[in-house]
C-alpha cells in the first residue's frame, strides 16, 4: 500500500502575474524567518534586533540617507549583473572589475591632478574607472565569444586577480596609489576637484540619481532597441538569431563589456563619493557579489533592482549598525543576505509549478 | 499488484472474438495544465490483432500509449491485464506485464552493437558479458519473428529502418507480448514500411498484440484489425475488420468534418529564373553534404525536394539562404549572386525562408507574434513597434492566426498557427518583396485542417508568382504539390520528374538510393 496522498509539481501554463511580485516578498519575509530561528537558536531577541535594523536602516532620517548613499554602488553592481543575465551570460566577477574601476578610478584623480576643474574631473574619473572595468572582463569576453569559454569560471578568477592587484598596489612601497606617510597602508587621497560632496549633511552623493537614471535608461535600452531586441532573441534561440542574420559573437561581446563597465563604474562611484582614494578594505564588502543577488531578486529587471537594491542596502545599513549599538554579530546581515537569495532562486519554483497534494488514485473497478 | 509477467498468451493466428483480450483500459482520463488529453477513455486490445489508435497531434493518443506502457499514469480509471486490475508507475512496471513501447524517436546507441543495444537494461545479466550467447540469443529472437538483422553490427552503420528493426527486437526480447508503435511509418521510405509490415504479421501471427499509432489514413486502413479514432482527447469511433473501411470515413471521425487535401497541380506557365543553383557542393570535416547540385526554379513554380530525413535537405536550404558557405559552386537570386554573402543579403534579394524547425529558428519561442515579425526585417535602432502593430493585426485576420492578439506569445500558439505566422512573415515580405520562398517539412507536426490551410498558402504563393523550392519528407505532400520533384540522396540529386508524371514506386526507390535512370 502507498501513502493516501501524494504532493505533486504540476507546470503552470501561464504564470499569473501577482506572482512576479509575491515570491520576492515573500522570499525576503521567509528568509527574515530563517533568521529569525537562528537569532532565537543563539539568545538574542528577535523582535529587538529586527527592530534596530529596521529604525537603523530605514525609518530614521540617517538611516535612510545612508541606506540610499550605499545602494548607489549596489543597484550599479546589480544592473552589471542583470545585463549579461539578459543574455545567458553569468558574469560573476561584478566584483573584481568594480575593483579595476576602483583603481582606473584613482588612478585619473591622482594623475589628472588637481588643476582640471569638477566638471572634467568628475565624469572623467567616472568614464575611466568603467573602461577600467570593461578592460577586466575583456579577456572572458573574448574567450567566451570565440571559444565558448566559461565565463563564469573566468570572471571569478579574475576577482581574486583583481583582489591582489589591489593589495599590491596598496602594499607595495613607493606605490604610486599609496599614501606616503601614514602608518597603516592606505590609499592617497584624489585631487579635491575629483571628488563630489554629499547632500547636505548625510553620507548620500548625486551619483545615486546618476545610477538610478542608468538603470531605467537599461530598462528602455533592453525593452524598446534593436541592441536589446538582439539580445532577446539570441538568449532565447541562438537559431533563430543566425538565420535572422544576428551576429551572436559581436553582441557578446558588446553585452559582456558593458556589464564589465556597469561594475567598474560602481567601483568609481565610491571613489568620487566616500572612499575617495583606493581603500584595501574594499575586498572585504562584496558589494559585486551582493549585486548578483539583488539582480536575481529582481528577476533581471532593472527598475525592480532599484527597490531590491535599496532593500538590501538597508539590510547591510541596519546590521552594520547592530554590531555598534548591540552585541548581536555583524554577520546576520551577510546570513540575511543569503537567505534571500536561496529563497528568491527556491521561490522560482512556484512561479512555474503549481505544488498539489492529490489523492492516490485507488484501483476499482 | 499483480504480476502476470510471464504468462504467455497463445492466441489465434487471426482476431476474432474467440481472442482473450490482452490489455485493456477503462475510463481513462488524464489532465495536464490547461489541456483534458485523455477524457473517460476505453480502449483494449486483443491477442494476436492490430488495433489502431488513429487521430490528429494533441488528440490524446500519444498520451493514451504512454500511460499503457507505465510512461504516465492516469489521473482516474483503470487497466487490466489478462482480466487482472494492473497499476504501472513506470515503464519498467509496464515491461514486467509484458508492455512495451517503440518510440518514434529511437533510444538506441549508436556507438553500440545491434545486440548490446538490445540487452541494455536487462536486468539479469552476469557481471562478464558473454559476448557470444547474447549474440546467438539476440538472433534468435530476432530469426522467430522473421526480423534479420545481425547482432554484431554497429547501430550507428545502420539506416533507419533497421534501427527501428532492433527497437522492436529489443522490446521482443525483454518479453513484450504487447507492443506499442508510435507513428512507426514516419521515418520510413515506402519499402522500408512494406517490410514493417510483413514483421507485424508476422508478431500478429505469433500471438503478440500490437497497438499502432498513426495519423496516416491509408496505411491504418492497410494494417489494421481494429481502429480506435480520438478527437481531442475522446473517443469518436470505433471500427473493426480489415481493409474494409473507408478512409473519407475515418478522417470525417478524425477530423470532425469532411476534408479535401487533393490540389490541383498549378498549370501556370513559369516564367524566368528565380534561384539558379550551379554545382553546388558543401563539404564539412571530411564529409560531403552536399555535391555538385545543379537546378533552377522558376517564377511560378514549385519544385519539390524529395528525400530520407538527413541526406542533405536541411544543409541545402540553409545554403540557399546564406546560413552555410558552400565549398564550391553557386547560387544566385533573381539573377543576382548571393553566394556566401550572409542571410540578409539573401532576403534583400527577395529570399523568404520557412525553416524545418518553426519554434526555436523560425520564431522565438519567448516573443510575441509582433516581436517575431520584426525578426527577419529592417529594424531601426530604436524599435518601432507601432508602426508595425496594424500590419500584425492585419496578417492575424488574413491568415486567420487564432491568437489573442500581436503580442500572443509564439510559445503559446498551437504548431498549425505557429507555422502561419512564419508563413505570414516570410510571404509578406520584409527587406524585400518575397520572389523565392524556400519551405521546409512546411505541414510535420500540423493538423488535418492546418495542413489543408498551409497547403493551400503555397499554392497561392505559386499562383502569385512567386518560385517555391519545398523540401519536404513527405512524399505525398510532394507528389500532389510539386510541379518537379528532385530526390536528394546522400547530397546528391538522384532522380528527377516532372510532378504529374512521379510514380510512387520510382521515386521511393531514389529516396531509397537504388539506382533508378532520372527521367525528364
Amino acid at each position: 500500500m502507498r501513502a493516501p496522498f501524494r504532493i505533486i509539481f504540476e507546470q503552470r501554463s501561464e504564470t499569473p502575474r501577482y506572482l512576479s511580485g509575491f515570491v520576492p516578498l515573500v522570499s525576503v519575509l521567509a528568509a527574515l524567518l530563517a533568521g529569525a530561528i537562528f537569532l532565537m537558536a543563539t539568545g538574542y531577541s528577535v523582535s529587538e534586533t529586527y527592530s534596530n535594523m529596521l529604525q537603523d536602516g530605514f525609518f530614521s532620517s540617517r538611516g535612510l540617507t545612508d541606506t540610499l548613499g550605499l545602494s548607489t554602488v549596489l543597484i550599479c553592481m546589480g544592473i552589471s549583473a542583470a545585463f549579461a543575465f539578459q543574455m545567458n551570460l553569468y558574469n560573476i566577477g561584478g566584483e573584481g572589475q568594480g575593483y579595476l574601476g576602483m583603481i582606473g578610478g584613482a588612478w585619473a584623480g591622482l594623475a589628472l591632478g588637481p588643476h582640471l576643474p569638477s566638471v572634467v574631473m568628475i565624469p572623467a574619473l567616472l568614464l575611466i574607472g568603467a573602461a577600467a572595468g570593461a578592460a577586466w572582463i575583456f579577456i572572458p569576453a573574448f574567450v567566451r565569444a570565440r571559444l565558448g569559454t566559461s565565463e563564469i569560471v573566468t570572471t571569478l578568477l579574475l576577482t581574486y586577480i583583481g583582489a591582489s592587484l589591489v593589495n599590491h598596489f596598496i602594499y607595495t612601497p613607493n606605490s604610486y596609489f599609496r599614501a606616503p606617510d601614514v602608518v597603516f597602508p592606505m590609499g592617497r587621497t584624489v585631487a579635491d576637484s575629483a571628488k563630489l560632496t554629499a547632500i547636505g549633511s548625510t553620507r548620500m552623493y548625486p551619483t545615486f540619481f546618476l545610477v538610478v537614471v542608468l538603470a531605467v535608461f537599461l530598462y528602455w535600452v533592453v525593452k524598446r532597441t534593436e541592441f536589446g531586441y538582439r539580445i532577446q532573441v539570441i538568449a532565447d534561440s541562438p537559431r533563430a538569431a543566425q538565420y535572422a542574420g544576428m551576429n551572436a559573437r559581436r553582441t557578446t561581446m558588446q553585452v559582456m563589456l558593458i556589464s564589465g563597465a556597469l561594475a567598474g563604474f560602481g567601483g568609481a562611484t565610491l571613489i568620487v563619493g566616500e572612499f575617495g582614494k583606493l581603500d584595501p578594505g574594499i575586498t572585504m564588502l562584496g558589494y559585486g557579489y551582493a549585486g548578483i543577488v539583488i539582480a536575481a531578486l529582481a528577476r533581471n529587471n532593472f527598475a525592480a533592482i532599484i527597490v531590491s537594491g535599496i532593500l538590501f542596502s538597508g539590510l547591510r545599513v541596519g546590521g552594520d549598525k547592530l554590531q555598534i549599538t548591540t552585541d548581536t554579530p555583524i554577520h546576520i546581515g551577510v546570513m540575511l543576505q543569503g537567505a534571500i537569495l536561496l529563497f528568491a532562486l527556491g521561490g522560482e519554483a512556484f512561479r512555474r509549478y503549481k505544488i498539489r497534494a492529490v489523492r492516490m488514485q485507488a484501483v476499482t473497478q | 499488484m499483480t504480476n502476470t509477467s510471464h504468462e504467455v498468451v497463445k492466441g489465434p493466428h487471426h482476431s476474432g472474438d474467440a481472442a482473450p483480450i490482452a490489455l485493456s483500459a477503462h475510463s481513462i482520463t488524464k489532465r495536464f495544465p490547461g489541456v483534458l488529453a485523455n477524457d473517460s477513455v476505453d480502449f483494449d486490445v486483443r491477442a494476436g490483432e492490430v488495433h489502431t489508435l488513429l487521430g490528429e497531434n494533441g488528440a490524446g493518443k500519444s498520451t493514451l500509449a504512454a500511460m499503457l506502457c507505465g510512461l504516465y499514469q492516469p489521473d482516474s480509471g483503470y487497466m487490466l491485464r489478462n482480466g487482472e486490475p494492473i497499476s504501472l508507475s513506470s515503464p519498467r512496471a509496464g515491461l514486467q506485464h509484458g508492455i512495451a513501447m517503440v518510440h518514434q524517436h529511437f533510444r538506441l546507441v549508436e556507438r553500440f552493437t545491434v545486440a548490446e543495444n538490445v540487452v541494455l537494461g536487462s536486468r539479469n545479466l552476469s557481471f562478464t558479458l558473454n559476448r557470444k550467447s547474447i549474440d546467438d540469443k539476440v538472433a534468435a529472437v530476432a530469426e522467430s519473428y522473421g526480423l534479420p538483422i545481425d547482432p554484431q553490427a554497429i547501430v550507428g552503420d545502420l539506416s533507419v529502418g533497421q534501427r527501428q528493426r532492433v527497437e522492436i527486437v529489443k522490446a521482443l526480447y525483454q518479453g513484450a507480448e504487447i507492443l506499442l508503435l508510435d507513428e512507426p511509418t514516419a521515418v520510413l521510405v515506402p519499402a522500408e514500411v512494406e517490410k514493417l509490415f510483413e514483421n507485424v504479421h508476422a508478431m500478429t501471427a505469433a500471438g503478440k498484440s500490437i497497438v499502432f499509432i498513426s495519423h496516416k489514413l491509408g496505411e491504418v486502413v492497410e494494417i489494421s484489425d481494429r481502429v480506435t479514432v480520438l478527437r481531442g482527447g475522446r473517443v469518436t469511433g470505433h471500427v473493426s475488420g480489415r481493409g474494409t473501411t473507408d478512409t473519407k470515413e475515418l478522417a470525417r471521425l478524425m477530423v470532425g468534418r469532411d476534408i479535401n487535401l487533393s490540389t490541383q497541380r498549378a498549370s501556370h506557365p513559369t516564367g524566368h529564373e528565380v534561384l539558379q543553383i550551379r554545382e553546388l557542393s558543401l563539404e564539412s570535416e571530411g564529409v560531403n553534404l552536399l555535391s555538385n547540385i545543379s537546378f533552377n526554379v522558376h517564377e511560378g513554380e514549385m519544385v519539390g525536394i524529395a528525400g530520407v530525413a538527413g541526406n542533405g535537405q536541411r544543409e541545402l536550404a540553409d545554403t540557399i539562404a546564406g546560413l552555410l558557405s558552400p565549398t564550391s559552386g553557386s547560387i544566385s537570386i533573381g539573377g543576382a549572386m548571393a553566394t556566401d554573402r550572409g542571410p540578409i543579403a539573401a532576403r534583400e534579394l527577395g529570399l523568404a525562408y520557412v525553416p524545418e524547425d518553426r519554434l526555436g529558428m523560425g520564431l522565438v519561442p519567448s516573443m510575441s507574434i509582433l516581436d517575431n515579425l520584426l525578426l527577419t526585417r529592417d529594424r531601426r535602432i530604436i524599435v518601432d513597434r507601432a508602426s508595425v502593430r496594424p500590419e500584425a493585426t492585419r496578417l492575424i485576420e488574413q491568415f486567420e492566426i487564432k491568437a489573442n492578439d500581436a503580442d500572443h506569445i509564439a510559445r503559446k500558439l498551437s504548431g498549425g498557427n505557429a507555422q502561419k505566422v512564419l508563413l505570414a512573415r516570410e510571404l509578406s515580405g520584409g527587406r524585400a518583396a518575397t520572389k523565392l520562398l524556400v519551405v521546409c517539412s512546411p505541414t510535420r507536426g500540423l493538423d488535418v485542417g492546418a495542413i489543408e490551410t498551409v497547403r493551400r498558402l503555397l499554392d497561392d504563393a505559386r499562383s502569385a508568382g512567386q518560385a517555391i523550392l519545398l523540401i519536404s519528407e513527405d512524399l505525398d505532400e510532394i507528389m500532389s504539390l510539386a510541379d518537379r520533384i528532385l530526390v536528394l540522396y546522400r547530397g546528391a540529386i538522384v532522380h528527377e520528374t516532372r510532378g504529374e508524371a512521379a510514380q510512387l514506386a520510382t521515386v521511393g526507390a531514389a529516396m531509397a538510393g537504388l539506382n533508378t535512370e532520372g527521367a525528364a
